[in-house]
């Protein structure tokens, strides 16, 4: 896949760093939304598995001058998605309208190299089967299959969520193909109390995304290496765009050129 | 050595090479019987309904649509099987003189328990598959009959008196009627080469959660 | 048949086989049969259906829609028809329906048997032992309740009072404090923060953003004032030791040390005063004397803080339009009223109290019940005071504790007297939801139905700036044995022949819901709030300096070997009640827990002076307890302190919480407020073992 990946509707997310707390509501209704199992111990963040996970910033500077912010990371969604053109058995593929990188459990062998190929980290193995110890499985959601141990997975922007709110617009005599802004949103984005996370149509000028991302505030991470994300992030402070590329010392940040 | 030689006596040899043909067809036509008839009806189970539901009463006795039971939710879920509460609307209590009435009236309405999950669904799928019936209804205007267009996936149950016997793959799992993935991309695909502004296309998630 | 002729049959029986479908057929099943995982639940369909109610595990009554499917609650989304969290969920509502089902439920009623060992008994044996013993017990009853917005309340001090006891408490909040501090200030009802209508929050001490007061609220309104990618119209500093949530989404961060917010809030009140903002009212020299000794220098000097950096706060502060100062303590229990008072005088000075977008004065609901105590009189009673006093041999033991939604064992620190009590005490009983600490000592544990489960209510939580009311309804049958404790209360009081008034909850409700004007119908069928503006009372706030001068303390410094311990709270982990839900274990981060040990984040320059590495373990000691922890270094954590996590160091529940870090409550002490009395806690100082 060398060509970026386009599509009449690409469904993405502007993330305000400056609003965001870390507070992990976010990650808990990705975990309900989505049927991932809960773990004992998660504190060793390489064995545990979240399709959203919030990243502490730090601006690098000593007491009294430290700053923090929070970078909540779903996956990027790549217009030239890198894990699936190494994807040998076609498990994850980027085709359909919207521009979401599919992945297909099921099919997936369990080889790794999307997580090898992922820039973000946003792809998780199953190291363990899942469990929902007592009666904790009986919150599963009907939405999306749960998955054994030894398969890769990421997060999908609920897409479970798109297919619902098209039938929904199906069943109301409603165009599914032209759904207004907030007919479909992600859990995560539906889940924050501080509404740092917008979702909706990127191309579509009624939703609050498309000029949201045309903010001279805006950035994405690791834009150079050209993977072309559909998850923009704000910040009105530099040092936190500049965290999100790999900046050589004398360079301006991204943003900050545009603005 | 001895054993040997004497099994491999000329005389049998002879007698064999004359039948030679014969084992080999024996062998074909036992297999084939085998292979078409026997291993077939072996890896199969038939199962039945928890209850022998007569569409026929029903629809053409009692007039009741098809819709009543089986319509598009206003969310836009498909509502496939009534619960047990919806069956109790009209069945608190016994209402006719049919023995599997009195049985579900019995077991179930006067027990709350819930018949749909143990409805055996003749088109079930995995997990991982999402089907909206949502889509596929916007059919309805090429079709000539809803009956029809239901009918296209769905076994055609509305003038049976008794359920259809449920046939269960052995090693799968899954009834015999469960449509495979070759079969929903065939018609998305012939969908797409029809109408090529059409959504009904490949791609994995369309299909998969 | 010889050789050659079984070969011949068995290659027509190969090619037969061949041309036959059933080895393709089966190869093909079989790679459906792979896809069949056994030994991982399946997905289970029904149709969705959203029913509105408030959380009840999350302390500021969190509206939440429940996603049912085929009658199973699944999710807790956002309610927008709540006017108080306005479609915001908290990372604790947010685990609701997965908390419903946790494996630290309770399913039946336990008995403790003589040997320790809790054995399962019937719900008919677990009344007739409650029965029996509150006939025993009478005058000498004692509860303690987790759950101060709750009409449940009066169930419990109407069914008391008529037995002749009168020792009921709530479990230490921000509350109590505030409630002396507004008092004294001349408030007359209880302290309400109209934080929607500021546009400048000097939060002091108030993890606003994350665990203080009406959080959804006050992120909702945090959300509206700070429009995406636009300017700012709601600026935020935060002053506290550590950059936690809260001074994450603020302007200014202002590193004070732990236990100095009153120094740092006459601070400001020097500057306001000095830049000529204060208008005249009684008692205004007074207070302008004290002040006057905090200047910028001084300030620096007790809190650490910056004085350049303080007055550039100090000058956004009178810049802003309807600027609002608020206070909390580090653990949201334990705090001091002191510098609640102090910031209402910066409020008093800025001439905002009362009006838009800061202080007001909200009434309380008046009880419906027969014979109930007034949740005035009911706030005002700090529960440490009487455990201690309990413990002491000062006051009489009761004959019977009932412990309601609250964990007491775990939540309150050293020195607090309540294993005493426990000990002390012939006849325990915990009504919970949860295995928790506390109820691993009572002498009966019965299962509470949790807020899914059960008709209750949520009545202005603090923090509000409204009057509010908001009804939880059942949306799923209890959680196998669970029943409601106020329906088990009323049918005890009932047996005993007291009178309460009220049939059951719903009833109840419906009382408290007319008493005030509200619709209770309106409010189970929507999950909304009522609020009434009426409710609020004009205010005339005062300096009262006297009781501020007499509440000042000399911020405990730290020696050259020790450092000082600032708590960090955050909701996601849980309530004492709840501990940490089974989803939380992923948001916690490796700088919180890691493994089974809590990590302290420092400095470097505190490192230093410890002598530690990054991830180092130590073992540090207060005067109450030593502890071992891991060392994480952070810029973000002021010089002289250590940062560690409340919520973790349960020894009950379930695996998800079980031995997992350290309680830092038993780091702290108990000490008396100058002046209030009020026990106050949450600091110590800790040096290496």
């Amino acid at each position: 896949m060398s060509e970026i990946m386009d599509f009449r509707i690409r469904w993405g997310m502007v993330i305000d760093l400056d609003k965001c707390t870390g507070c992990g509501a976010c990650m808990v209704a990705c975990q309900a939304e989505n049927n991932i199992a809960p773990q004992v111990d998660a504190s060793n963040k390489l064995r545990s598995l979240n399709w959203l996970v919030v990243y502490r910033l730090s601006n690098g500077r000593a007491f009294p001058d430290h700053e923090v912010a929070y970078l909540p990371r779903p996956c990027m969604q790549c217009g030239k998605p890198s894990c699936v053109s190494v994807c040998p058995v076609i498990a994850t593929d980027k085709r359909e309208e919207g521009g979401i990188v599919s992945q297909i459990p099921p099919r997936c062998i369990g080889c790794r190299y999307c997580m090898a190929s992922c820039p973000y980290h946003a792809r998780y193995f199953n190291w363990y089967d899942p469990k929902w110890p007592g009666d904790l499985g009986r919150a599963l959601t009907p939405d999306v299959s749960t998955r054994p141990r030894g398969v890769v997975e990421k997060c999908t922007f609920c897409h479970h969520r798109w297919q619902k709110a098209k039938d929904e617009a199906i069943a109301n005599g409603r165009d599914p193909w032209d759904l207004p802004d907030g007919a479909y949103v992600t859990s995560c984005a539906e889940a924050c109390p501080n509404g740092a996370i917008t979702f909706g149509d990127l191309k579509n000028p009624k939703h609050k995304v498309h000029e949201l991302s045309q903010s001279p505030y805006a950035f994405r991470l690791l834009e150079r290496l050209g993977t072309d994300p559909q998850v923009y992030y704000l910040s009105r402070r530099e040092w936190v765009r500049r965290k999100g590329d790999n900046y050589l010392e004398d360079e301006p940040t991204a943003g900050t050129r545009r603005g | 050595m001895e054993e040997r030689n004497h099994s491999t006596a000329p005389d049998t040899a002879q007698s064999c090479r004359c039948c030679g043909w014969g084992a080999f067809v024996v062998g074909l036509v036992a297999a084939l019987i085998l292979g078409w008839w026997v291993l077939p009806g072996l890896m199969k189970e038939d199962k039945k309904q928890p209850v022998a539901f007569n569409h026929v009463l029903h629809v053409q006795d009692q007039g009741i649509s098809c819709e009543q039971c089986h319509f598009l939710r206003k969310d836009g879920s498909f509502s496939g099987l009534p619960t047990t509460a919806s069956c109790a609307e009209c069945h608190f209590e016994v209402l006719g003189s049919d023995p599997e009435e009195a049985l579900f009236v019995r077991n179930y309405v006067r027990t709350g328990r819930e018949i749909r999950g143990e409805w055996l669904v003749y088109q079930k799928q995995p997990d991982n598959v999402l089907f909206s019936h949502a889509p596929h209804l916007g059919d309805l205007e090429t079709a000539a009959s809803a009956a029809e267009l239901c009918s296209r996936c769905h076994l055609d149950v509305s003038a049976t008196t008794t359920p259809p016997v449920y046939t269960e793959n052995r090693l799968s799992g899954y009834s015999q009627n469960t449509m495979l993935m070759w079969e929903c991309e065939q018609c998305h695909a012939d969908t797409r080469l029809r109408d090529p502004e059409s959504h009904a296309s490949n791609a994995c998630f369309v299909c998969h959660k | 048949m010889n050789r050659r002729g079984f070969l011949k049959f068995a290659a027509g029986g190969t090619v037969g086989l061949a041309a036959s479908p059933v080895i393709w057929n089966t190869l093909y099943d079989a790679v459906y049969w792979t896809q069949n995982w056994g030994w991982i639940p399946r997905l289970q369909k029904g149709a969705s259906e959203y029913l509105p109610t408030i959380s009840k595990v999350c302390p500021s009554g969190t509206g939440i829609r429940v996603r049912l499917v085929g009658g199973r609650p699944v999710r807790a989304l956002g309610n927008p028809g709540n006017a108080m969290s306005q479609g915001a969920l908290t990372a604790l509502a947010a685990a609701e329906t997965q908390l419903q089902v946790s494996p630290a439920r309770l399913k039946t009623p336990l008995k403790r048997s003589p040997d320790g060992a809790y054995v399962a008994i019937s719900w008919e044996e677990a009344e007739k032992m409650l029965r029996d013993k509150a006939l025993e017990a009478r005058g000498a009853m004692a509860c303690i309740s987790g759950d101060p917005t709750s009409s449940v309340n009066e169930v419990f001090t109407g069914f008391m009072n008529a037995m002749g006891s009168d020792d009921f408490y709530f479990m230490p909040g921000e509350e109590l404090p505030a409630l002396k501090a507004w008092s004294l200030m001349g408030g007359q009802g209880r302290l309400g923060y109209d934080i929607e209508h500021s546009d400048f929050v000097l939060s002091i001490g108030a993890n606003f953003l994350e665990s203080w007061g009406t959080v959804a609220r006050n992120r909702k309104a945090f959300s509206a004032g700070r429009p995406a990618g636009q300017k700012p119209a709601l600026k935020v500093a935060y002053a506290g030791p550590v950059q936690n949530n809260t001074a994450a989404g603020a302007d200014w961060w202002l590193p004070i040390r732990p236990d100095t917010e009153m120094a740092l809030a006459l601070g400001v009140a020097h500057l306001v005063i000095k830049k000529g903002k204060a208008p005249f009212r009684i008692g205004l020299p007074a207070f302008a004397a004290l002040a006057e000794r905090y200047d910028p220098a001084t300030v620096a000097k007790l809190t650490g803080v910056d004085a350049a950096r303080l007055e550039a706060v100090v000058d956004a502060l009178l810049e802003a339009q309807k600027p609002l100062v608020i206070t909390g303590s580090p653990l949201g229990a334990g705090g001091a009223a002191g510098p609640i008072m102090a910031a209402i005088a910066i409020n008093i000075l800025l001439d905002r109290v009362g009006k838009e977008g800061n202080l007001v004065d909200l009434s309380f609901p008046s009880p419906v019940v027969n014979g109930a105590t007034h949740i005035r009189s009911l706030l005002a009673r700090d529960l440490v005071a009487w455990t201690q006093a309990v413990a002491a041999g000062k006051a009489p033991a009761p004959k019977m504790l009932m412990i309601y939604d609250a964990n007491p064992l775990y939540a309150l620190p050293a020195g607090s007297g309540m294993a005493e009590v426990l000990d002390r005490t012939p006849f325990t009983v915990a009504l919970a939801s949860f295995m928790s600490e506390t109820c691993a000592r009572c002498d009966l544990v019965l299962p509470a139905a949790m807020g899914l489960e059960r008709f209750d209510d949520a009545c202005t939580p603090y923090g509000s700036g409204q009057f509010s009311y908001s009804i939880a309804a059942p949306v799923v049958e209890p959680f196998y044995e669970a029943r409601p404790a106020g329906e088990l209360i009323i049918a005890l009081a009932q047996e005993l022949g007291v009178d309460l008034g009220v049939e059951d909850m719903p009833q109840l409700l419906h009382k408290k819901a007319l008493s005030m004007g509200a619709d209770f119908r309106a409010l189970t069928e929507s999950g909304g709030v009522f609020t009434d503006d009426a409710q609020r009372s004009p205010v005339v706030p005062l300096f009262n300096t006297a009781a501020l001068q007499a509440a000042i303390t000399t911020p405990a410094g730290s020696s050259d070997a020790s450092v000082r311990l600032a708590p960090v709270l955050v909701l996601g982990m849980g309530t004492p009640q709840t501990a940490i839900p089974p989803f939380a274990t992923k948001i916690i981060a490796d700088y919180q827990l890691k493994g089974m040990d809590s990590v302290a984040q420092m400095n470097s320059a505190t490192a230093a002076k410890l002598g530690v590495r990054q991830g180092e373990r130590v073992k540090l000691q207060s005067a109450a307890a030593t502890v071992t922890v891991l060392v994480d270094l952070f810029e973000g954590v002021q010089t002289d302190t250590v940062a560690l996590c409340a919520g973790l160091g349960h020894t009950a529940f379930d695996e998800f919480s079980r031995g997992k870090g350290i309680n830092i409550t038993t780091l702290t002490s108990v000490s008396r407020e100058p002046g209030t009395g009020l026990s106050v806690w949450g600091g110590a100082e800790l040096a290496r073992a």
